[in-house]
């Protein structure tokens, strides 16, 4: 069901006494940490979502060079000096306090891949003991292909936005793109050195049956693109509020159509 | 003449030899004459008004006499042409009250209510109780426990402990049933056993020959129940004991029996009130460890030669097809809001073949519709749920009642809830004061109790012939209702706002105002203790499904102790839309991820001996059947919670009938209005526009473990899923 | 400097023993604190460190840190004494 199924039962350090420890009330004192400063803007402490199967924290990375007219982050893209960012060992902190629960961290944006100093993030949070997801909208292959080489993430889900042409491409990403750097990290991240999925988020307007079925042919990868639906609720674009996501039961439909294209 | 009240008291209780004197009193009268019961009218005579002081209260014939004239004096010189029967009834109240006759008074009062009160009614939903549909027979049903309620605090408690309630310092619950036990736990086994005879019904059936069978006696005996128990029927190891009638059944025949079951239990309207029956299906994946070597009864009420060890394949079978049904919810697609699927995780449970798989069957329940309630049973307690959050360890000697398990029938005869915050405006920060007040809060709870229960054994006398000759009637050696073996409640509202008060921090603001929570509750534990032995009787803990008192509490505290308790009650004053936190939970809006809920509120939870729950609130994020079923193992191991629900919320459409996630405004499949949200009250689904203001104000602070932003002043931009 | 939580309760065989260790510790210079799950201290800080059954030992350093812990058993003097830094 899972491209890459359920994790092991784990229990870290699953000792029934720790209850009282560490309850996520602020410690007496901290030793400051000497790190880089990533510029963390939002920082879901648990998510059920994004990782099925584990438990997992999720960072959110401000900035993207794509201008996605369904885009529901916006605010992270377009003014995030507007937010206050969250110090790395804070969050380092935090994660140490549910020690024994969270068994994965996913980095999200906007763009991580745009970040410099991701992989000083990402080995940080390896360094603990943490796998990491990472998500990307596929537009720094080189970055993608360094990480996923050195085997540094555990899973990588890449947005894919339309189908793999230039013109529908461009379209459905609201901004110029080198369409040839999207290629490109596709085929890196099919090489499958990590775990990998595509995602698509599907919205009436811009994707029908048609557009669907020609990217799960040009992917071919079978119940490693999966669909989410559009939310309707406060896109970048104002005009698509108005637009009526697909029924779920009939994506879920579709998905299990184009699912059974390898 | 229209404005006149006409009075049809109900009279058919009495003997024909005074029912003369009764009729005469309620009196209607034109140019003083009195309309009588039988809808005919009497000349005025104030010697009924003698007849019905000395049969009613105990003063003397010369009193009484003396008042009957004053009435009638008053009566004619204010030159009334009209007057109804409950004037008369205050007229003379008066007088005993000039008279200093406070007790005669008492016992002098008329039960009824005002007229605009009963047009309001009739014409408006009941929002105290959720689960009440709007409707003539609801209408009837809010009438009675009115009455019922009037009567509660007259004459079933004492001065002291109904003020108590009037007050708002303790919450007597269903006061509208006080003839009645509050809710219970039972065994198929009994009807299984004995079949369905019931006192007082024209037909007998013999026991069941085949599942639709005992499954329409257990719809029948529930709905006999509902009429007998204020609360929660709740129903032991389901799945199992139904298992002997299910061998050789093919899969679609027993999925048929899962939805017959499911929608029988889910209508509205067809019982009290036009309320569904607040049932709970107790679950479970193994052979629970005490029945193992039980001796299995089959078709027709006779063992099968078999022990339940023998059934698990079956009872296995079972358990998956109710929760298919649940996976697809009714006909449009929202979830089933009863009865409500209890599943017992335990240690065997882990040890049983195919439970990971189940596992994840459940939590695709819990994910898409969120019925599932995971009870964590841990080491070697059994459990039984009764309703959400009230369960029963099982003690030795219920281990003895489980080789006959037609004896397992639990009880809690009634609830009382404390108002803790109260407690804390009344210590002006004095810890010895706040550990005062709460004794004397516990020791009039229990008062309380010992009043309930005088009054249900004065009912429970009258056996088979009385009005709660359900529970009297005696089948197997001993009543239906098991009086030794009953529980008494004591819950509690709002132990985060009285920690809030007393120390200025809210529970999960630091360590000390946490401690300090655990340490009022500590004393409660020890304290409810103490009683249990002092009196013999069984008090437990409980978390109070505080569905309507945690607004009423709120409200009565903003009454008593502004301007203090503004700063303190949750919700949005300016709508109205007050709350206490609920029980021992943690601030519902706080920003508290899933684990830290479930680790911290757990902690209450081993104090908490009638059960607990932690709800994980999701909004519209449906999350990964897998790693809920993570959740739920880690929290199994890891902490001490005794029982999880994860609560998603939906909007259903009026128009298109269609169900989508989350809270909208409008529907997002054809863009209606005519919405309603869906998501858990306190222990079960219901509509938003039945909900009352105080929950409604819980509902919009509710933290639903979503992503933010916040801004550089300080403001937070929610981040879609 | 480390200080250890003792869980007792009136009616708990192994419990005198495990005092008699707190009194040792003490004596040594350990900060040790003593809690009876029959008061209401001790059943509040019991209820905070999930204390199921007596007699327990908890080991904190001096941010209330858990550094080890002993559940319904008593460990002896040299097994506390590792966690401890006193003499080291
Ligand atoms: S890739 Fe598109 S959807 Fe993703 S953050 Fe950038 S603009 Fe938003
Ligand atoms: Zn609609």
């Amino acid at each position: 069901m899972f491209p890459w199924g359920p994790p092991e039962p784990s229990i870290r350090n699953g000792k029934n006494g720790r209850a009282g420890q560490g309850l996520g009330f602020p410690p007496p004192g901290r030793g400051a940490l000497n790190l880089t400063m990533v510029e963390i803007k939002g920082f879901l402490e648990t998510s059920f979502i994004e990782w099925p199967g584990r438990i997992c924290a999720v960072l959110f990375l401000p900035h993207c060079n794509f201008r996605c007219p369904y885009c529901h982050n916006h605010p992270l893209i377009f003014y995030p000096e507007e937010f206050v960012s969250i110090a790395l060992e804070d969050v380092l902190g935090r994660l140490q306090s549910f020690e024994g629960w969270i068994d994965g961290v996913c980095i999200t944006g906007g763009e991580p891949t745009l970040h410099p100093d991701l992989s000083n993030l990402i080995h940080q949070l390896k360094a603990r003991g943490f796998p990491v997801k990472l998500d990307t909208n596929g537009s720094n292959p080189d970055i993608i292909e360094r990480l996923l080489e050195e085997r540094t993430i555990d899973v990588i889900s890449m947005d894919v936005k339309a189908p793999l042409d230039p013109f529908s491409y461009r379209k459905a990403v609201g901004s110029p793109v080198d369409f040839h750097r999207i290629l490109r990290s596709i085929e890196i991240i099919k090489r499958g050195k990590v775990e990998y999925q595509f995602r698509m988020t599907v919205v009436p307007t811009l994707h029908g049956m048609e557009e669907i079925q020609t990217l799960a042919k040009q992917l071919r990868v079978g119940p490693r693109f999966i669909l989410q639906n559009f939310n309707p609720e406060n896109p970048l674009d104002e005009s698509l509020r108005r637009i009526h996501p697909y029924d779920p039961a009939f994506l879920k439909e579709i998905e299990h159509q184009i699912q059974a294209i390898g | 003449m229209s404005n006149v009240i006409g009075i049809k008291e109900e009279r058919k209780n009495l003997k024909v030899g005074d029912s003369t004197l009764r009729q005469e009193f309620e009196t209607t009268d034109m140019a003083l004459f009195v309309r009588t019961s039988e809808e005919s009218m009497n000349d005025w005579n104030r010697q009924r008004i003698v007849d019905a002081l000395i049969r009613e209260t105990y003063i003397d014939a010369g009193t009484a006499k003396e008042i009957a004239k004053e009435v009638e004096d008053l009566i004619f010189s204010s030159k009334i042409k009209m007057i109804t029967a409950p004037l008369i009834r205050e007229l003379v109240n008066t007088k005993l009250i000039e008279r200093g006759l406070e007790q005669a008074r008492k016992m002098h009062t008329r039960l009824g209510m005002p007229l605009y009160d009963v047009d309001q009614l009739i014409l408006h939903p009941n929002k105290e109780n959720a689960n009440v549909p709007h409707g003539p027979e609801a209408t009837n049903l809010t009438l009675a426990e009115r009455i019922k309620k009037e009567y509660a605090l007259l004459s079933v408690f004492s001065q002291e402990t109904a003020d108590a309630h009037m007050r708002g310092d303790i919450h007597l619950h269903d006061l509208g049933f006080v003839d009645r036990p509050y809710c219970s736990g039972q065994s198929l086994e009994y009807i299984k056993r004995f079949g369905l005879s019931l006192p007082n019904s024209i037909a007998m059936a013999k026991p069941a020959k085949h599942p639709e069978v005992l499954l329409a006696h257990m719809v029948k005996f529930a709905a006999a129940l509902q009429s007998n128990f204020a609360g929660a029927i709740g129903w032991d190891s389901v799945n199992l004991f139904f298992a002997p009638y299910l061998v050789g059944m093919s899969d679609r025949d027993l999925e048929q029996l899962a939805q017959m079951m499911i929608f029988e239990f889910s209508q509205q309207a067809v019982a009290r009130g036009g309320q569904a029956i607040f049932t709970d299906l107790n679950l479970y994946w193994e052979v629970p460890k005490h029945f193992e070597n039980v001796p299995a009864i089959g078709p027709g009420g006779v063992t099968t030669g078999k022990n339940y060890s023998d059934y698990l394949r079956e009872s296995q079978r079972f358990a998956w097809a109710l929760f298919n049904v649940y996976l697809d919810g009714d006909g449009s697609g929202r979830p089933f809001f009863f009865p409500k699927p209890l599943v017992h995780i335990t240690e065997k449970f882990f040890q049983t073949p195919g439970h990971f798989d189940f596992l994840h069957h459940i939590c695709e329940v819990a994910s898409e519709k969120g019925n599932t309630y995971f009870v964590l049973d841990r080491g070697e307690t059994a459990k039984i749920s009764e309703c959400c959050r009230l369960s029963f360890k099982l003690e030795q000697s219920d281990l003895e009642d489980a080789k006959e398990p037609w004896k397992m029938r639990y009880c809690a005869l009634q609830n009382v809830t404390l108002n803790l915050p109260r407690i804390a405006y009344l210590a002006k920060g004095e810890d010895t004061r706040l550990f005062a007040h709460l004794t004397e809060f516990i020791e009039i709870a229990v008062k309380a109790h010992l009043e309930k229960k005088a009054f249900i054994e004065k009912l429970l006398s009258i056996g088979e012939r009385g009005p709660l000759a359900l529970l009297a009637m005696n089948r197997d050696g001993s009543p239906y209702l098991r009086m030794h073996r009953v529980s008494y409640l004591i819950g509690m509202v709002g132990l985060n706002e009285m920690v809030q008060i007393h120390t200025g921090q809210e529970m999960h603001q630091s360590k000390q105002a946490f401690k300090f929570g655990l340490k009022v509750i500590a004393h409660m534990k020890l304290l409810v203790d103490k009683m249990s032995e002092r009196y013999g009787m069984h008090f437990v803990l409980e978390q109070t499904p505080a569905e309507s008192t945690a607004y009423r509490f709120a409200k009565l505290d903003l009454r008593y102790h502004s301007p203090q308790s503004g700063h303190i009650v949750k919700g949005d004053l300016s709508k109205g839309e007050v709350y206490y936190t609920n029980s021992t939970y943690l601030n519902n809006s706080a920003v508290l991820n899933p684990i830290e809920r479930v680790r911290q509120e757990g902690l209450f939870h081993p104090l908490i001996e009638a059960g607990a729950l932690t709800h994980i609130w999701l909004g519209e994020a449906k999350p990964s059947k897998t790693s809920l079923a993570n959740f739920v193992i880690k929290t199994f191991r890891q902490t001490q919670n005794d029982q999880i629900a994860f609560s998603p919320e939906f909007t259903t459409c009026n128009a298109c009938n269609r169900t989508s996630r989350g809270l909208r405004s409008i529907c997002s499949y054809c863009g209606s209005k005519e919405v309603d949200g869906i998501t858990r009250i306190t222990g079960y689904f219901t509509k938003l526009s039945s909900w009352n203001k105080g929950k409604l104000g819980e509902l919009r602070n509710r933290y639903r473990n979503q992503a933010y932003l916040q801004t550089k002043e300080g403001d937070t931009v929610l981040m879609a899923g | 400097m480390e200080s250890i939580k003792i869980f007792v309760k009136a009616k708990c065989p192994r419990c005198p023993a495990a005092k008699e260790i707190g009194i040792e510790l003490e004596k040594e210079g350990v900060p040790v604190f003593h809690y009876d799950l029959d008061t209401l201290d001790g059943l509040a800080e019991a209820s905070f460190y999930s204390v199921l059954s007596t007699p327990t030992f908890i080991i904190e350093d001096e941010e209330e840190r858990e550094l080890a812990s002993w559940r319904g058993m008593v460990p002896t003097l040299q097994e506390i004494k590792q966690y401890l830094s006193l003499g080291r």
